[in-house]
């Protein structure tokens, strides 16, 4: 059975939870494992997280849209910003590359998203935003007990 | 976010850090447990991962911004308890080797041997 859940909230990161909560609820049908929970969470945490931090540099008034798609065991889930987009995208995503060491940003949230995903694209246009899309196939414990 | 510190001796502080730790938890407490290093005459940080449900990148900045301010007096840093995920998290930053499979009494006893031995 197939799914689709949008999500649409204030850039505050208050909001990381909320983002986090809604993506874990919508998985939970697919009886994920503990670990493929934690590490999709992980993967909305920071994508989100760079939307308020960079795409709005927590402006506290752009808005965050989070599409989550679910085709048999495979979940896609998009995060939408309409901030101030990236410059150059291969920059941002080698580990560990940081515009905000001041914040103490590590700079591995690219890393992480890209590690713990099966497919992960990022568009960005400078000055219009950024998407985040990401997906993973769930072996669910269902299927592993059987 | 809830999280506490302990001096366990005069330079080793015990930060147990509780919940969920992200960007949002990160700002509420990265100036206190920042304060509490620059106060005292710290040398050892000894992170409790145990009671978090959930850790990102911000974690990891928390942990390397600290261990950047305890670099002026060759500081330690030791993490104990990562979930599975967090410590593949560490492991990508670089951070593995400060890894402790150890309980809090081992890692504040082993810190003790290194300052003594």
């Amino acid at each position: 059975m197939d799914n689709e859940m949008t999500l649409t909230f204030l850039a505050i990161s208050e909001n990381e939870g909320l983002a986090r909560i809604a993506v874990t609820g919508f998985i939970a049908q697919l009886d994920p494992t503990i670990d493929e929970l934690s590490e999709f969470k992980t993967v909305v945490s920071e994508a989100v997280s760079n939307a308020i931090i960079h795409g709005y540099e927590e402006d506290g008034r752009g808005v965050i849209t989070v599409r989550a798609q679910r085709v048999d065991d495979v979940v896609t889930v998009s995060v939408m910003d309409k901030g101030v987009g990236i410059e150059d995208v291969s920059q941002a995503m080698e580990p560990l590359f940081t515009t905000k060491s001041e914040m103490e940003r590590s700079g591995m949230g690219f890393t992480i998203m890209d590690s713990f995903s099966d497919q992960l694209t990022v568009m960005s246009k400078w000055r219009e935003g950024t998407t985040v899309t990401f997906s993973k196939k769930f072996y669910s414990v269902r299927t592993a007990v059987m | 976010m809830q999280f506490q510190m302990e001096m366990v001796s005069r330079d080793t502080v015990v930060v147990r850090l509780y919940g969920e730790l992200d960007h949002h938890a990160v700002e509420q407490i990265r100036s206190k447990i920042s304060a509490a290093i620059f106060q005292g005459a710290v040398s050892t940080v000894i992170w409790n991962l145990g009671g978090l449900s959930f850790m990102d990148s911000s974690g990891v900045g928390l942990v390397l911004g600290r261990m950047r301010e305890l670099e002026a007096v060759a500081g330690r840093t030791i993490l104990l308890n990562p979930s599975p995920t967090m410590r593949k998290v560490f492991q990508f930053s670089g951070l593995g080797p400060w890894m402790l499979d150890a309980t809090e009494e081992e890692a504040i006893e082993r810190v003790r041997g290194i300052v003594n031995g």
